[in-house]
């Protein structure tokens, strides 16, 4: 079985990560994975709907100095985490 | 639509190969004391595993879980305290030493993500003595095939498989998805099936599997199995969680219809079978002579099955020295040293070590859930009141009218049933309460369930007793059981002879 997930970049400085399906720790990891990549000032709009991975990687994300991240409902299964990486 | 001007390729190679085969399950809610976000649930097919295998648990267990690991009721074995950062190093080793882990797909909001769970075996297959048949090779097999397979990790829910052949339930058959039991028609060998099993509360609500009447010869058993969960894969209801477990489906088509599909998928059409299922009542308890002469197996009971990297470690020697290094944990959280040859220097070293196999039946056959990691409970938790029980009677009643009354102790910590306390004779099932502003757990007793050659789901007799009080309840309804009881009758016998209101009198005065 292979990810080949990867990190779309929507606009300057704006990209999407989509973990759709993933259990835990998969989202987690791979979010971070996606942070080491990009550059500070961007922004990162992770698509997930496993419930257990929006709660640790907004922990994560905290505890890594990138401030709260945004949450928001696609629809009844799926939510968006928005990460800003910090200047 | 969005204009994707460029993609970022991660690098994925390490975490590819875990996907499909480990994940973390979610331990923590805001009710949860322990401090625990994760839990790994480490996959012990049939629970066989050898000394090695064992400690190298115990080192995951002392560096990753403080020192603390859970036999599971389906013959898995648990960590806590899982660190997701961990994750890849604890799931390399586990790949080291052959070890996956139950998917645990429960925390998405959809009907999806549902795999074979650890599939549960006899845990002396191949070794007891008069057993009908060997279910191991129909174990390995199977947990070959479905451990990692593509096909079976978006199932509307999870599926639990069963497998015995020694004549007794020791796999609790009746509350899987299906049930392989051997049995013998005419002069052949084979399993018959049940189906639909489940007595957790998504619907049509608990309901122990049904026999399908059919023989299937041990050749089939596999193309059984596969054909069984396609159509739970492919039928049951992705519409709600509540809807998507098979015994759902089998309610909706009943079994006519679903054994035609099954026989359809097959290609052929079973033989019928209605001769008896389970021969025997009881378990493979304390130290028994195996198949091999000269052999015996040694069950270490385990109440709750609470380990520390010490215990592992301590048995495994102990397995290396006066056996071969096999072991197995038992489906009510047991570990059973295989292939001893001296069991009486075994039985004294296990004492020195601090095992104790001495006691009553219902030290091997009782089971508490891991309410405490899991959040819906508050303290005192299911092992806890396990253990509590089992100690509290064994000072009232001695060994011989303990085993007389044959009997369980089931504690669920919440309603979700995960100890099966509606299958035992004395079932509990936790309950939060507030009480002033203060959380209490409080339990339901459920009496008169039980399964085996004959099966029964307990009747609830009340409910918030509060967890300090009930020692003394059951106390009182097992001195009214010894001194009313009829010849030969068992304590389910006496509960299931008894009305509610009757049993509830029973539960609150000594007897007269």
């Amino acid at each position: 079985m292979s990810l080949r997930i990867e990190v779309q970049k929507n606009s300057e400085g704006r990209y999407s990560l989509d973990v759709r399906g993933q259990v835990c720790p998969y989202p987690e990891l791979l979010t971070l994975r996606a942070l080491q990549n990009l550059s500070s000032g961007d922004i990162l709009e992770v698509t997930l709907d496993n419930p257990p991975s929006i709660r640790d990687i907004s922990i994560v994300i905290e505890k890594r100095g990138f401030g709260k991240p945004v949450i928001t409902n696609i629809d009844n299964e799926t939510s968006k985490i928005t990460i800003n990486i910090p200047k | 639509m969005k204009r994707v001007i460029h993609m970022v390729k991660l690098t994925t190679g390490d975490i590819d190969q875990f996907l499909g085969r480990y994940s973390l399950g979610r331990d923590s809610s805001p009710l949860n004391s322990t401090g625990s976000q994760h839990f790994l649930r480490i996959k012990v097919p049939g629970g066989f595993l050898d000394s090695k295998q064992l400690r190298q648990i115990a080192n995951l267990t002392k560096r990753y879980s403080r020192d603390h690991a859970e036999i599971t009721n389906r013959q898995s074995i648990q960590l806590h305290w899982i660190d997701a950062q961990d994750a890849l190093e604890i799931f390399s080793i586990m790949d080291k030493i052959g070890f996956t882990t139950d998917m645990c797909g429960q925390g998405f909001k959809g009907a999806r993500y549902g795999d074979a769970r650890n599939i549960l075996c006899c845990p002396v297959s191949g070794f007891e003595k008069d057993e009908l048949l060997n279910g191991a090779p129909l174990l390995r097999k199977l947990s070959d095939f479905f451990i990692g397979n593509p096909d079976f990790l978006d199932m509307p829910k999870k599926f639990k498989f069963s497998i015995s052949g020694c004549g007794y339930d020791c796999t609790r058959a009746v509350i899987n998805d299906l049930a392989f039991v051997a049995v013998k028609k005419n002069d052949s060998i084979g399993y018959t099936l049940l189906a639909g099993g489940g007595i957790g509360a998504t619907l049509p609500g608990p309901r122990l599997a049904q026999p399908l009447k059919v023989f299937v010869e041990t050749e089939d058993a596999f193309d059984v199995a596969v054909a069984a969960i396609e159509i739970h894969r492919d039928n049951s209801s992705r519409e709600s969680k509540t809807k998507a477990r098979f015994k759902w489906l089998l309610h909706n088509w009943g079994i006519e219809k679903y054994l035609n599909k099954l026989e359809e998928k097959l290609g052929k059409r079973l033989e019928e079978y209605d001769g008896p299922i389970f021969l025997k009542n009881g378990g493979h308890y304390g130290v028994q002579p195996q198949s091999q002469e000269g052999y015996y197996y040694v069950s270490v009971p385990f109440m709750g099955g609470i380990l520390s990297s010490a215990d592992m470690i301590s048995l495994a020697d102990l397995a290396d020295e006066y056996g071969n290094g096999e072991l197995s944990f038992t489906p009510q959280q047991n570990i059973i040293v295989l292939n001893v040859e001296r069991k009486n220097q075994l039985l004294k070293r296990l004492t020195e070590n601090g095992f104790s196999i001495e006691g009553p039946q219902l030290k091997w056959n009782s089971m508490g859930c891991a309410s405490n990691f899991c959040g819906k409970s508050a303290a005192p938790h299911a092992k806890d009141v396990t253990n509590d029980l089992v100690e509290h009677l064994q000072t009232s009643f001695n060994k011989e009218l303990l085993d007389e009354a044959a009997f369980r102790i089931h504690v669920s910590g919440c309603p979700n049933n995960c100890c099966a306390n509606l299958i035992a004779e004395i079932g509990l099932r936790g309950r939060l309460t507030r009480d002033h502003g203060e959380l209490k757990q409080n339990y339901a007793i459920l009496l008169g369930g039980g399964f085996g050659v004959e099966t029964s789901l307990g009747k609830q007799i009340e409910e918030n007793v509060p967890a300090n009080e009930l020692g003394s309840k059951i106390n009182s309804i097992l001195t009214n059981y010894f001194k009313k009881r009829k010849t030969s009758e068992n304590l389910r016998e006496f509960c299931n002879r008894h009305s509610t209101e009757e049993l509830k009198t029973f539960m609150n005065s000594v007897g007269e």
